[in-house]
């Protein structure tokens, strides 16, 4: 039942939202939605039995062999905690943006978070399929409705959304197609993940129908080349937008070739690896530098976001102890991380009345305490030991090691490029003369630091204490890996 | 089979009435006794009985098709009220017609002779050239009239000839025996037979309006009244994609019938999607977008598997209902816009009425195929068919089109959802907001629940 809870009262929220409109206590009933959330992922973690669960199973569409599954493992319970512990602080963030209209912002922000629920309890490949499209749906809305046109390159807010829905379904429905394939191919035509992991397939179809499944993750995250809708819709979007794409939605796609990929074409994937893998890299890499030469905060974010999504995919792609672990781990630190730059990326919009890293300067002796927070968040992007960055690359570092020693060197590349970029960054933005030309602003208040404090401590703590996190994800890859390893 | 003579007695009914003047009258027979036919064919379960000397034979897939036209027809005469309001003259007639092309649907659920079957789109088709012509002071809706019954005269004759040539080998009408003729043509082709079936299948392929025989449908569905438009874009399209499903499966498809029908399948999914997508009138995209939708459902009737009629009712029925949904839309919205069918129509819709852009939203999203509504179950049903039937490559170009079709529903999602400076004004009363909602609503929960339309 906490399950259905957990998919229940965003949706019930959000409805309410939406029929009544109470403009006014919106967000606080948002934030209340989402603080019950994250008690109930929680109250999950604590029973947490440390093996795969499967809480709920009710006959569908008997005909189709489809039934309503849905449950956990332990990377399933990390999404699930990460989507119900980053959205309060999201939500939270909404207080000091003031966008129009805050009950319908907020419905769609909850409405995403129902969805993303869904896709991460999934047990069967039908289901996971219908939360992964429908997730996409308000935030078509939310960047339909409160995007703002990105300047300097093609298109407005309308273009920039048409693209990003596009783009994504057509990744989407090529995993459509590959499901409705595997479901033709496996004899009791259900769905189910365990039915189509231990589905067979011959080499050759593996080979083509990896592309088929791997194609909506790779655009979902996004990888290199299928990034190309990334950084405008992420310029685009409403910051909480911004927020939840890079925040939680994009950890869909690992969540996906975890759950597809993987398993299902293991020859596809040990004939296409290297490919990923430096596809990934490059696209790291690429993002790394790009990043460096952007001139709007936002979209430094972007592309610093697109980076650690490179690297990520590629730890994945290892496809050993280390690099699942790792990727997993950063996942979580990504998210916390995101968050957090964004929401500064927002607070200095505020301050200033700009993103543009050219108009801004010596924002330090204005805003102290502001700069320190993000001189903390930075920290944490550049990867200092002792922040859970460190860890997460710490382990997909090793995990590529044991692949490839160049691959290892390109991802140290990329760590090395996010440092330079970060702290070019930080002086073009805090440090310096002051500039003039900035309206007098005030330092970071009581709701910064009520924002950015727990997402910072958390990114510390962890960063010293990994255990908890990876001890929760310790039984499932083992799990994983040791079918993986029974195939060859 | 008495819902069948139940249908045509109602349309000499509704005749009379007309000619007694008793217009206030037509919609509340008319829809009784839909109902009552709906209550005939639920009551009287005779399914498998050869009927009308061995002519008409209702099995579980019949029984289901003619259920849903009538269920869709009723939603149209509902409409009908108040699409007529205006209208004083000839108002019995159009409902008659439409009556009168319903009975010949039915038959087409449920023919078992080749005869019945071009009675049936004979009987489907005349009254809707008329039909197609009722707005008797608009050139368009003559232009329209005229083209279809033109061009559907034409593909009737293809469709006699074909006939008569399977009847040349089989030397009978009856399915039965001319499937037996076409299992022995499996071995041994007869150039005559396979002709015969090519003919039969272009007549049919003509009223789905699978290209390369689409050319009618933008024009006509454009020109004619909205109403109609709604009635042939569903229920005609359910009986023509029975008809041609029960044809398909008796020729056992003769491998260059198959290579023939898989052709047009692509080009009709090509077509459609490609061409819909630089449409800006809402209801030449509908035509467009209609073609599309018979790509995906030729893709099913290629497939031949024991589900294909059940699948194939599942996206006709929940496709017409999107359909008749989102063209009583379309009405309401061209009146506030005084006659504009662009569809910039639909702009702020969300914002003037938040309900109706909200059941706008389902339709088109039940259109288009994305989850949680009845159109993406259907879609996924499709594939699962032709992957079944091993058309991999025919799928994988499907798939790309679905992308594109997205795409056009998306651009009037995105009309709806934007807000404009004047709210279009938009008038619905509440029968209209009850068939809109009942549209919208039910896509959804035949979507959630699919388990219902079988």
């Amino acid at each position: 039942m906490l399950l259905i809870a957990l998919l229940l009262v965003p949706f019930l929220a959000a409805a309410l939202l939406l029929v009544a409109r109470p403009d006014g206590a919106a967000r606080t009933i948002a934030l209340l939605s989402s603080f019950i959330t994250a008690a109930l992922a929680i109250l999950l973690w604590v029973r947490y039995p440390g093996s795969n669960v499967t809480l709920l199973d009710l006959a569908w569409m008997p005909d189709w062999g489809l039934r309503f599954t849905v449950g956990y493992d332990g990377t399933g319970l990390l999404f699930l905690l990460l989507t119900a512990l980053i959205f309060p602080f999201i939500i939270g963030a909404g207080r000091r943006e003031g966008a129009d209209r805050p009950a319908l912002m907020n419905a769609l922000l909850l409405f995403t978070q129902s969805a993303l629920f869904g896709v991460f309890m999934a047990q069967n490949a039908f289901l996971f399929y219908i939360f992964y499209e429908l997730s996409l749906v308000p935030l078509f809305f939310l960047l339909l409705f409160w995007g703002s046109a990105v300047p300097g390159r093609l298109g407005s807010a309308k273009a920039v959304t048409m693209r990003f829905f596009i783009y994504t379904l057509l990744g989407g429905l090529a995993l459509l197609f590959a499901i409705a394939y595997c479901v033709v191919q496996e004899p009791t035509h259900s769905a189910d993940f365990n039915a189509l992991h231990a589905l067979r397939l011959p080499g050759d179809v593996q080979i083509w129908l990896f592309w088929a499944l791997f194609l909506a993750f790779a655009v979902k995250l996004p990888i290199f080349p299928f990034h190309s809708w990334q950084p405008d819709t992420y310029t685009s979007a409403p910051l909480q937008g911004t927020m939840v794409l890079g925040g939680v939605l994009l950890k869909m796609g690992l969540f996906g070739i975890l759950r597809f990929v993987l398993p299902i074409v293991p020859e596809g994937v040990e004939f296409w690896r290297s490919t990923v893998v430096w596809m990934a890299l490059i696209g790291a890499l690429y993002a790394g530098i790009i990043a460096f030469r952007q001139r709007d905060l936002k979209r430094l974010v972007a592309y610093s976001s697109l980076s650690h999504v490179g690297l990520l995919c590629a730890g994945l792609f290892a496809q050993n102890t280390y690099g699942i672990s790792g990727s997993l781990y950063q996942a979580f630190a990504h998210a916390v991380l995101v968050v957090c730059m964004l929401y500064l990326v927002g607070a200095i919009q505020r301050r200033t009345g700009t993103t543009d890293l050219e108009a801004m300067g010596g924002l330090k002796h204005r805003a102290p305490r502001l700069a320190a927070l993000f001189f903390l968040v930075m920290l944490n992007a550049v990867a200092l030991p002792l922040t859970q960055s460190f860890v997460g690359e710490w382990l997909m570092f090793n995990g590529l090691w044991q692949r490839d020693g160049w691959m290892a060197f390109a991802a140290v590349t990329t760590i090395i490029l996010g440092a330079v970029y970060m702290l070019y960054a930080y002086q073009r933005v805090m440090l310096g003369p002051e500039n003039a030309k900035l309206p007098q602003t005030g330092d970071a208040d009581q709701h910064d630091h009520l924002v950015l404090v727990p997402l910072i401590a958390v990114s510390l703590v962890l960063g010293v204490f990994p255990a908890p996190v990876l001890n929760l994800l310790d039984g499932s890859v083992q799990q994983m890996l040791s079918t993986f390893t029974a195939l060859y | 089979m008495s819902a069948l003579i139940l249908t045509s007695v109602l349309g000499v009914l509704l005749l009379y009435l007309g000619l007694f003047g008793q217009k206030k009258l037509l919609v509340p027979v008319g829809v009784l006794g839909l109902l009552a036919a709906i209550g005939l064919f639920v009551m009287d379960r005779s399914i498998n009985v050869a009927m009308f000397a061995n002519m008409v034979s209702f099995d579980r897939a019949s029984w289901f098709f003619s259920c849903g036209m009538l269920v869709v027809t009723v939603l149209i005469f509902l409409f009908g009220a108040d699409y007529y309001a205006r209208q004083e003259e000839n108002v019995a007639e159009q409902y008659a017609l439409m009556v009168f092309s319903l009975t010949g649907a039915l038959l087409l659920t449920s023919y078992t002779n080749l005869l019945m079957l071009f009675l049936g789109i004979e009987i489907l088709s005349i009254p809707l050239y008329i039909m197609a012509g009722g707005k008797r002071d608009s050139m368009r809706s003559s232009e329209a009239s005229f083209k279809y019954f033109l061009l559907g005269s034409f593909a009737s004759a293809f469709l006699l000839m074909g006939i008569a040539l399977i009847y040349g080998v089989a030397a009978s009408f009856d399915l039965g025996v001319v499937k037996e003729v076409a299992l022995r043509q499996l071995v041994q082709p007869d150039i005559l037979f396979t002709l015969g079936c090519f003919f039969v299948a272009i007549g049919l392929s003509f009223k789905v309006a699978a290209a390369p025989f689409h050319f009618w449908s933008p024009d006509v569905y454009e020109g004619s009244p909205t109403l109609i438009t709604a009635f042939m874009s569903t229920v005609v399209k359910m009986a023509a994609f029975i008809g041609l499903y029960r044809f398909v499966g008796m020729t056992q498809m003769p491998p260059t019938l198959g290579n023939a029908l898989l052709v047009m399948t692509i080009f009709t999914l090509l077509i459609g999607n490609i061409v819909a997508l630089r449409q800006s009138h809402f209801k030449r995209l509908m035509a467009y977008s209609s073609i599309a939708h018979s790509g995906f459902l030729l893709m099913a009737v290629l497939s031949q598997a024991p589900n294909t009629a059940q699948v194939l009712f599942y996206y006709t029925f929940t496709y017409s209902l999107a359909t008749v949904g989102l063209f009583i839309l379309m009405t309401l919205a061209k009146r506030a816009a005084n006659g504009d069918e662009h569809i910039r129509i639909f702009r702020g819709l969300f914002r003037a009425k938040p309900w109706i852009g909200v059941v706008t939203l389902l339709l088109l999203l039940s259109l288009a195929g994305i989850p949680l509504t009845a159109g993406f179950v259907a879609k996924y049903q499709i594939f699962l068919l032709a992957i079944g039937a091993d058309m991999i490559k025919t799928t994988v170009f499907a798939v790309l089109m679905a992308l594109v079709g997205i795409y056009y529903y998306a651009v009037v999602i995105r009309e709806a959802f934007t807000p404009s400076e004047e709210a279009p004004a938009l008038v619905v009363s509440p029968v209209n907001l009850l068939l809109i909602s009942v549209c919208g609503i039910s896509v959804v929960v035949f979507g959630l629940l699919p388990g219902y339309l079988q």
